[in-house]
This record gives structure tokens, C-alpha cells and sequence, in this order.
């Protein structure tokens, strides 16, 4: 009994400790000079657990890499954006969390946040990856200001190592 | 005491016609702070003329209350002595507390945007100039509103602006109401469009015009106190992450001005300096 709580809770650590966003690529519209691109900067880096950040004012797009274990929301993301006047476009992002749902209709959830996205796309087996941690590669489409869009294009899913 | 105590209010609820830092040093743009940014602008500006020489150094202080809705108040000081037409283009010897909204904001494409910006504040008398016919002005608050509308982008800059500000009469007193317009172009040349991590410098032609009205003094027009110019120059604004450095000159196109009221205007420099303090804050999830 004591060893089945025992691993019940390393179980628990292990899912916590992965369950984040690894990196989150924006494509943000309407900087045109350098104090846009560096309040954008100063946002993305004022969230907890943001790593380091890029920002390429010719092309938009603003690249976050994340610690490992960060709570970080995409709420926080497009709230960065948002705050200082501009509009974000589509997301590519990699994250860990688990697969819940079903086979039809799996549902990613962001552990440590509230984030939870309906995953499309095609590849994977899905099915057998329901219950377990993963790391899904996708791309999150515009949403409105002020909200997080709630599905995710999946490029690749697999379990996470 | 009055005074000073309308100013502390106006302070605490402060605003200005003018946009700061990012845009042209003479004309009307419509850029606005971000949202928990603070900003502090403090330039060295001079006009010359047969009149004399005058200079007046401001600071600007602007709060961004969100992305869109700036509150901002101007500090003046002014020194040296001519007799020069009443200016509202030019930062002058006023104080002023308001607000800039950035009504319309279309952001259309990487880089770029579409924007209107429209201004409104209260101006109080400050230091004024020590000698000419404005200087015996008994002097009294006034009002100033302004648009300006235009297109930012990485390579380009547009917009145009106006403004009006009228003054309340005191003594039989009143200062001239005055009528602004400006339009801008701006140029970053493609070798220039780099990172942001490095110096960003755009070039500017900067327009600008002013219709003062009648000046009254003893209850009375004071006669060829009306005066209408135009102004042409250029300016060239360097940016380096939170810090931005500007200076322009312009000299005259068109003067309807008298020269025995007010000399003959021949020069218009400017240097500001701008400090940009970010807010990191996001609210957590």
C-alpha cells in the first residue's frame, strides 16, 4: 500500500514537472520600429518562466522559449501583445500535457494552467495516447482580442519522454 | 494661489495635445503609450527672428492607462527675449494636462498600422516671454484639441494633424485663439530596417502652419495682431530600444505676419530626448 502512494506521487512530480509550454512563436502585426519590438520584449520576459526571448521586426515574429515547470498561460502570451497596441496572428507552439477526451475528440490539457485545446489534425496514434502526458507540435489559430483560441492544429504528437 | 491649485487638479487628471517620442518633433502624429508605460520626453526648443531669440525647454510626462488611452502633462520653461507670434506647434511657455485616445487602430500587415489619434487639454499660463507684445498679456487658461490621422511602417511614415486652441479672457485680455496643421512623411531606408537591438533612425520632412487670431488687450483687438505662417524642415529621430533622440530645423514658406507687432520669424530649431519605461505586467491565468 505504501509503495503503491509512493509511486503514485512520483507519478504526479513526473506529470506536474512536464506539463508546460516549450516555446511559443507569434506572429504579432503592426510593429514597425525598434520601442515596439523591445515593449514586446519587456512583456514576454515579465512573465514567469519565460526564458529568452526574440523579437524580428521585419518578418513579425516573436519566439518565447519557456523554462521547464513554468506555469505560463497563452493568455499571458497574447496579453503581452495585446497591452502594447498590436494584434497577434497565428501561433506555432510546443507543449506537454495530457491527452484526454476521446479517440474522436482528444483534448489537450495544459497542466498547471487552464488551457485546454481540441486537438485536430491527422497522425499520431491518438488513441493510444489518451490518459498519457504528451508533447504536441501545433499551430493555434487568431483569435479575438482578449480570448485564446480553443483548438489546436497538430502537426505532431507523441508521448512525452 | 488659484492658479496653482487648478493646476494641481488638472495635474492629477492630466493630459496634452501633443504625441510624444516616437513620432516628429514639429507635427502632429498619433502614436500613443502602451499600456502601463510611462514616458518622459524633455526637449530644447528655439525660434529666431528680427525680434529677437526664444527659447523654451519642456518636459513631457505620459501615462498609458491601456493601449489606446494616454494622459500626459507638459512642464514648460522658457528663456531669452523676442518678440514672436503666439505658437501652438511649438511647445511654448504653457503648462498642459490631457488625454490622447487612439480612436481608430487598424493594424493591417506585419509592420504596419492605421491610426487616428485625437488630443485634449487644458493649457495654463507658465513662464512667458520677456519682452514683445506678449508679454504685457494679462493671461488666462485656455483649451486645446487636436487630431491627427496616418499610416506607420517600416519603411514609411504619413500623417496628417490639426489642432485649435482657444483662450478665455481675463482683464479685457485674451491671447490669440490659434489654428495648427502639420503633415508629416517619414523614410527608413531598407538598409536601416534591422533589428531592434540596434540603433533605428528614420529621416523626416516635417510641415507645419498656424493661424493666430486677434489679440485683445483692454477690451480691444490689438490691430495686425493676426498673423498665418507656414513651415518646412527637416528632422531625423534615433531610437535605440527605450531611449529616442530627435532634432529638427525649419524655416519659413509663407509669412502673413506683422513685422512691427511681432519682428520676422526666420528659424525654428528643435532637440528632444525621450525615455520609455515599459511595463512588464501581465495579469496570471
Amino acid at each position: 500500500m505504501k509503495k503503491a502512494l509512493v509511486l503514485t506521487a512520483l507519478a504526479l512530480f513526473t506529470f506536474a514537472a512536464h506539463a508546460e509550454y516549450d516555446q511559443v512563436n507569434m506572429t504579432v502585426f503592426g510593429m514597425d520600429c525598434a520601442p515596439c519590438a523591445h515593449a514586446i520584449h519587456v512583456s514576454m520576459k515579465g512573465i514567469k518562466g519565460v526564458n529568452k526571448v526574440d523579437v524580428d521586426l521585419n518578418t513579425g515574429l516573436v519566439s518565447v522559449q519557456l523554462a521547464p515547470g513554468n506555469s505560463a498561460s497563452m493568455q499571458q502570451f497574447n496579453q503581452a501583445v495585446e497591452k502594447n497596441g498590436f494584434t497577434h496572428k497565428d501561433a506555432k507552439i510546443i507543449a506537454k500535457g495530457k491527452l484526454t477526451g476521446t479517440a474522436a475528440a482528444p483534448v489537450l490539457e495544459v497542466t498547471g494552467t487552464a488551457d485546454k485545446y481540441a486537438l485536430t489534425g491527422t497522425g499520431g496514434n491518438v488513441a493510444s495516447l489518451l490518459g498519457k502526458t504528451v508533447t504536441v507540435s501545433g499551430t493555434l489559430p487568431q483569435a479575438s482580442k482578449g480570448k485564446v483560441a480553443d483548438t489546436l492544429h497538430y502537426d505532431s504528437i507523441a508521448e512525452a519522454q | 494661489m488659484k492658479q496653482l491649485a487648478i493646476l494641481a487638479c488638472v495635474l492629477a487628471l492630466t493630459a496634452s495635445a501633443r504625441a510624444s517620442d516616437h513620432g516628429p518633433v514639429f507635427g502632429y502624429a498619433t502614436p500613443v503609450n502602451s499600456q502601463g508605460e510611462f514616458s518622459f520626453d524633455t526637449g530644447l526648443f528655439g525660434r529666431h527672428g528680427t525680434g529677437g531669440t526664444q527659447f523654451s525647454t519642456g518636459s513631457q510626462i505620459g501615462y498609458g492607462l491601456t493601449p489606446h488611452l494616454t494622459f500626459t502633462a507638459f512642464i514648460p520653461a522658457m528663456f531669452g527675449s523676442g518678440s514672436l507670434p503666439e505658437t501652438r506647434v511649438f511647445p511654448g511657455g504653457e503648462w498642459s494636462a490631457g488625454a490622447s485616445w487612439r480612436f481608430f487602430h487598424s493594424v493591417t500587415q506585419v509592420g504596419k498600422r492605421l491610426e487616428a489619434t485625437g488630443s485634449l487639454a487644458l493649457v495654463l499660463p507658465g513662464p512667458q516671454p520677456d519682452s514683445g507684445i506678449l508679454s504685457g498679456l494679462t493671461r488666462a487658461p485656455g483649451i486645446a484639441g487636436t487630431v491627427a490621422a496616418g499610416l506607420a511602417s517600416r519603411s514609411q511614415y504619413f500623417w496628417v494633424g490639426g489642432g485649435y486652441t482657444g483662450f478665455f479672457e481675463k482683464a479685457g485680455s485674451r491671447r490669440p485663439d490659434t489654428t495648427t496643421w502639420s503633415t508629416v512623411y517619414g523614410f527608413r531606408p531598407a538598409r536601416l530596417r534591422r533589428g531592434y537591438n540596434q540603433w533605428d533612425y528614420r529621416g523626416l520632412i516635417e510641415f507645419t502652419g498656424e493661424h493666430t487670431g486677434d489679440l485683445r488687450m483692454h477690451d480691444a483687438a490689438v490691430p495686425d495682431s493676426r498673423s498665418t505662417s507656414l513651415w518646412l524642415g527637416p528632422s531625423v529621430l534615433a531610437i535605440f530600444k527605450d531611449v529616442a533622440i530627435e532634432g529638427g530645423i525649419q524655416g519659413p514658406l509663407y509669412r502673413n505676419v506683422s513685422t512691427s507687432v511681432y519682428g520676422r520669424e526666420s528659424i525654428r530649431f528643435a532637440l528632444n530626448v525621450s525615455y520609455l519605461k515599459f511595463s512588464s505586467r501581465t495579469s496570471t491565468h
